[in-house]
């Protein structure tokens, strides 16, 4: 126990409770480094003050919180991914599903549209890359994150034109065959890279495309889509 | 579990998805508006995704470690510039708590030991849970509750580290 532990003692209790100003709790951490019998006490008295948070009565967060939460996450995690000397995208694996996936592609699209489909299974989500229409979007390259629950499924593209003026990307779902809007509408930066959150579910859904409309979006697809991402 | 930080996303999402409720009900409870809360919680995660900073295991649960960031963020927030806004927390009124027909077990687990908490701080005398209280939730500093009181300093802090120590005996039953 140091010589000055009767001095910073008494500041166990606020520093575990977060009311030390900012430069008294660094003094007192220093302490603490020299002190057993403080390190001692602050130990004993943390069951306390780390209980205190279990006593607020719970409170429902937004799900826009996730949805703005994992919307940066996976464009970060694109940006990282981007960075490196290995695109995963630039490269799908080539399964018997990307295989068959490209065969009927070329059939229901026709030359000039880019092909590349690859699934990162796991953890019951998956990510879907997108076929994309490189005769509009020559670099372009997209993916579709769909958490196992199928709700607020990410998209993430790179290297897409700007839409143009007055002009936003915005997604659709298909289903039965129509396209409906998703309620989804995102921008590019000057890299063509952005992304935009489906809200609620993709269940039932057959495919996500997206198509430029005029800003504010349209209720039916104006044109045929820049990508598109299968899910059945 | 698998802490994500600045790996795989759907770990993180993991990660969120257990301990997000928590984090957002402690810093409402703190600044009284959802939106401030919402930007605590999220800056408090993206920190952790980011690896800015770090889980250490001897340090405690995954939960308590979150916690812990999530209550060091809000007091910045209302030390730096978001003291009046809390002000306005009972204008607010919008609260979703969850009733009991949302319980899972883990849940209905989470309330019990929320009880517990509630009953010893509630058998502390009043100045301690006053301190206490002022501090852990309302973010004030010892100076700031000592003022807010007209005690001294000493009497403050003495008081935090005797309620904290009550509390301690009375949630794991050791005597003193």
């Amino acid at each position: 126990m140091s010589r000055d532990h009767q001095e910073y003692e008494e500041n166990v209790g606020a520093y575990l409770l977060g009311a030390l100003p900012e430069l008294e709790a660094e003094v007192f951490e220093r302490h603490l480094e020299t002190c057993s019998g403080c390190r001692r006490e602050l130990e004993q008295l943390r069951v306390a003050s780390e209980a205190l948070p279990r006593a607020v009565e719970p409170v429902l967060p937004p799900p826009e919180l996730k949805e703005a939460l994992m919307k940066t996450v996976w464009a970060e995690a694109a940006e990282r991914e981007e960075a490196r000397p290995k695109r995963r995208w630039a490269l799908p694996r080539l399964t018997p599903a990307f295989a068959a996936a490209a065969a009927a592609c070329v059939l229901a699209i026709g030359i000039g549209i880019g092909i590349g489909v690859s699934q990162i299974g796991g953890g019951g989500g998956k990510t879907v890359a997108a076929l994309v229409d490189h005769s509009r979007a020559p670099s372009g390259a997209a993916s579709l994150h769909v958490p196992g629950n199928k709700q607020n499924a990410l998209l993430m593209v790179q290297g897409l034109p700007n839409p143009g003026p007055g002009k936003v990307y915005e997604v659709w779902v298909q289903r039965g065959g129509q396209m409906q809007p998703a309620g989804a509408l995102f921008s590019v930066g000057s890299g063509g890279s952005g992304s935009a959150g489906i809200p609620g579910s993709l269940k039932g859904a057959e495919a996500v495309a997206v198509t430029a409309e005029r800003d504010g979006g349209a209720l039916k697809p104006t044109q045929m889509p820049v990508l598109t991402v299968k899910l059945s | 579990m698998r802490v994500a930080q600045g790996g795989d996303p759907r770990a993180f999402e993991l990660l969120y998805d257990r301990h997000g409720g928590a984090a957002f009900s402690l810093a409402y409870r703190m600044v009284g508006t959802r939106a401030v809360a919402e930007d605590i919680v999220q800056e408090a995660f993206l920190s952790i995704w980011r690896s800015k900073v770090r889980y250490e295991r001897e340090r405690g649960s995954v939960r308590t470690w979150v916690l812990g960031i999530v209550h060091h963020r809000t007091i910045d927030a209302l030390r730096r510039h978001l003291v009046h806004e809390r002000r306005r927390a009972s204008a607010e009124g919008i609260e979703e708590r969850l009733d009991s027909g949302e319980l899972t077990d883990v849940e209905a687990v989470r309330r019990e030991e929320a009880r517990e908490v509630r009953a010893a701080l509630s058998a502390l005398p009043g100045e301690q849970s006053r301190v206490i209280e002022l501090a852990y939730y309302g973010g004030f500093t010892h100076t700031q509750i000592a003022e807010l009181l007209g005690e001294p300093v000493g009497t403050v802090k003495g008081r935090m580290r005797l309620g904290l120590e009550k509390m301690r005996r009375e949630l794991t039953g050791a005597t003193a």
